[in-house]
């Protein structure tokens, strides 16, 4: 199968590389290859394209440049906040609110937390895959370090009120780490950390158009954390480990895609997005995930009535169409959701979920396009 | 046509795979995911194992087929597993892969390659699908070393209408030999001969950690003399020796279970020999047949001739022609007219008493 004949629905799970992206990722990989610790002048070179990109990536956050640490990606960066927030305070007083509608970055690093003997909160989300809020803050205390909360959801796209989450919280105290996931949020939506008051964020290079293998770990200069991989004195000792200069460069070529283009995209996807769950919706009986809830644009999660989404999903593939269903396993088999469990979601339709996702690459008529692949697909399966 | 071919990471479905592919025909590759532990777990022994399922995706790119998992482990756990713990629990001996055949997979599969628009499923079973066209028949396998229609009995000439057995008339050695000429790299691959979900483990383990039949008894003779103590009335079947006091001269074998008072009854070779026993919940590939039968009563054993008699549509009377020892309540009786599979159902614990006494 030539990849340009494949209809790519699951920009969520991983988005095209920016051609941008490939050249900065090129020129750092010849022309700045050396390493960025080193005293010559080659490394220097590596070094003056490392900060010049820490400055364009941090800018964009609303960030000082010092507040961005380059990861491995957003699973390292959430691991590190949060494990690290508790490495020195294990099986002490100290708690972590956390959703169970976060990524199982999130999750399984609160559960490690959990395991180590610190008060772990689990907080619920209502049936529009919405934090509760009232829940989340009766949760807080004088003993709570770390609330994380994601900005997005990234398989329903249901948009998490973290500002007026943030506020409340610090009134009750200000002394509360406040961790946002946003590796999903910021493929659409534009994030200024600082104005939300969110105090470290874990961000993926992969879903903006940047290679995989390189994220930023966030961490406001009111707070600091331990390292979280021992070594070399790289990244102002933060972070050991020769720096991904390359990475880094792509990730700031893709930025400055995005920030030139995301009010087109973002008004592109919506579109095609809005179409294709219309189109659907006029034709058949579905549910849209979120429907009543602000949410990202380049995401739609359908449950549909009567269809296990394992077939439907293998159908669409066969048809050249690729969509996800929650989560995959070891085996690639696909689970059950836990998103959508805490969303109370039941059981005899949990199963009936497909997530497509539309991103930068994304045409005029994609929307359309894709409703009549499900629309076909679904009068050949029943 | 398009074929669904179940792969489970052996030499035998990547084999079958391979086949039919080279056939002309369009083949999808899927795995069963059956059993997983209780945190979704591969497990690390036995089949389904996250090797295994990595063997088959790698089978499947080199064959150039599509290729998915599919999550049949509630299906699995509720049919198979808790069935084959409470027959344990019941002092039956449990065929899981019968049960799993029967209860699980081709339904589920047959049911799948519909809705993907397959015209026919595909294992890598040895046993042979013969068709006049109208009717199908099973039969074993041509290569009688490998043979497994007894695990397939449960088959209708409906549901064979929708299978294909490729290897039906392969032999083991063919099918590796094909597989390297294929560049599969399961060719040399060893064959699972595990219980999926216990794999190296003692399956009696695998029961006593699951429920609570560990309550110690008596092993005494149809005397009701004492001869020693048991820790579960799990750990026994019918015709086993391991695990019975030694030194009573002649070797003694369990006889029977007697799950209320959680005794084990235990008696010579003789004591064992039955000449008839019923089958209930039987099914039959196409119409009952009465004459010419033999009965196979476990995997890999010979079929004894034998007559039977109906009592009811699915439960009938199977009378040997020879008394035999070694038919195990809880096993299939599996009946054939020389190589052609008739039908079968399971062996019955109580009545089998009731006849032979």
């Amino acid at each position: 199968m030539v990849n340009e004949d494949y209809f790519y629905l699951d920009h969520a799970a991983t988005t095209p590389l920016r051609d941008a992206a490939f050249e900065a990722f090129k020129y750092a990989e010849i022309e700045a290859f050396a390493n960025s610790s080193g005293g010559h002048s080659l490394s220097r070179k590596a070094k003056n394209l490392l900060e010049e990109s820490r400055e364009i990536i941090a800018n964009y956050f609303g960030a000082a440049p010092s507040e961005v640490t380059f990861t491995s990606g957003g699973t390292e960066a959430d691991n590190w906040i949060i494990k690290s927030s508790f490495h020195s305070k294990l099986s002490d007083k100290s708690e972590l609110i956390t959703t169970k509608i976060e990524h199982e970055a999130v999750l399984s690093s609160a559960e490690w937390v959990h395991e180590n003997g610190n008060i772990v909160h689990f907080v619920s989300s209502d049936s529009n895959g919405v934090v509760n809020t009232h829940e989340l803050l009766s949760k807080v205390n004088d003993n709570t370090k770390l609330v994380s909360v994601m900005f997005a959801n990234n398989e329903t796209g249901v948009v998490q009120p973290i500002k007026n989450i943030i506020e409340e919280v610090k009134k009750i105290n200000q002394n509360i780490l406040f961790h946002s996931d946003v590796v999903q949020a910021v493929a659409t939506e534009k994030i200024d950390f600082h104005k939300y008051g969110i105090d470290s964020a874990a961000i993926s290079g992969h879903k903006i158009g940047a290679p995989k293998g390189i994220g930023v770990m966030f961490l406001s200069s009111k707070f600091k954390l331990p390292s979280y991989f021992h070594g070399g004195k790289q990244e102002l000792e933060r972070r050991a480990g020769t720096v991904n200069v390359s990475g880094v460069a792509a990730l700031a070529a893709a930025i400055l895609e995005l920030e030139k283009n995301i009010t087109q995209e973002k008004m592109k996807i919506d579109f095609e997005r809005n179409i294709f769950e219309e189109k659907l919706n006029s034709e058949i009986d579905i549910e849209i995930i979120g429907k009543n809830a602000t949410r990202l644009s380049h995401i739609s999660n359908i449950q549909f009535k009567d269809i296990n989404s394992e077939t439907l999903m293998i159908a669409l593939d066969l048809k050249g169409l690729g969509v996800s269903r929650g989560s995959a396993c070891a085996s690639g088999a696909q689970k059950p959701s836990h998103v959508l469990k805490a969303m109370n979601i039941s059981k005899d339709v949990i199963n009936n979920h497909l997530r497509f996702s539309f991103g930068w690459t994304t045409k005029d008529g994609d929307g359309l396009r894709a409703a009549n692949i499900v629309l076909s697909s679904l009068r050949e399966l029943s | 046509m398009r074929v669904l071919v179940a792969m489970s990471g052996g030499v035998d479905s990547s084999v079958v795979a391979g086949l039919l592919k080279s056939q002309g025909h369009e083949v999808i590759g899927v795995t069963m995911k059956l059993w997983e532990g209780p945190n979704g777990e591969m497990p690390e022994t036995g089949c389904c194992t996250a090797a295994d399922s990595e063997d088959a995706r790698k089978v499947a790119a080199k064959l150039d087929i599509p290729y998915y998992v599919l999550d049949y482990t509630a299906s699995f756990s509720e049919n198979v597993i808790d069935n084959f713990i409470d027959m344990y629990a019941k002092g039956l001996t449990p065929n899981p892969c019968v049960e799993c055949n029967r209860s699980v997979k081709f339904d589920h599969f047959i049911n799948q390659a519909k809705k993907l628009n397959c015209d026919k499923v595909a294992t890598g079973h040895y046993a042979k699908i013969v068709s006049n066209g109208e009717k199908y028949e099973l039969h074993k396998a041509d290569y009688l070393d490998k043979d497994q229609s007894y695990v397939l009995h449960m088959l209708t000439s409906n549901a064979l209408k929708k299978i294909m057995f490729p290897l039906g008339t392969i032999s083991k050695p063919e099918v590796r030999q094909i597989a390297a000429s294929l560049g599969l790299k399961t060719a040399f691959k060893k064959d699972s001969q595990d219980i999926c979900f216990v794999g190296k483990k003692d399956y009696r383990q695998f029961v006593g950690t699951r429920i609570n039949v560990n309550i110690k008894g008596n092993i005494v003779d149809k005397n009701e003399n004492i001869y020693g103590q048991h820790n579960g009335i799990h750990e026994f079947t019918v015709g086993q020796r391991r695990g019975i006091p030694g030194g009573q001269g002649e070797p003694k074998y369990v006889t029977k279970i007697d799950v209320t008072n959680s005794k084990v009854y235990i008696g010579s070779k003789k004591d064992l020999t039955i000449k008839k026993f019923i089958i209930q919940d039987v099914s039959f590939v196409d119409k009952p047949e009465f004459s010419n039968l033999s009965i196979q009563t476990r995997y890999n054993s010979l079929a004894f001739p034998c007559n039977i008699r109906e009592i009811d549509e699915s439960t009938f009377e199977v009378e040997l022609a020879e008394p035999t020892f070694g038919v195990a309540p809880g096993q299939f009786g599996v009946l054939y007219q020389g190589s052609k599979l008739v039908g079968g159902g399971r062996i019955s614990s109580k009545v089998l008493e009731e006849l032979n006494e």
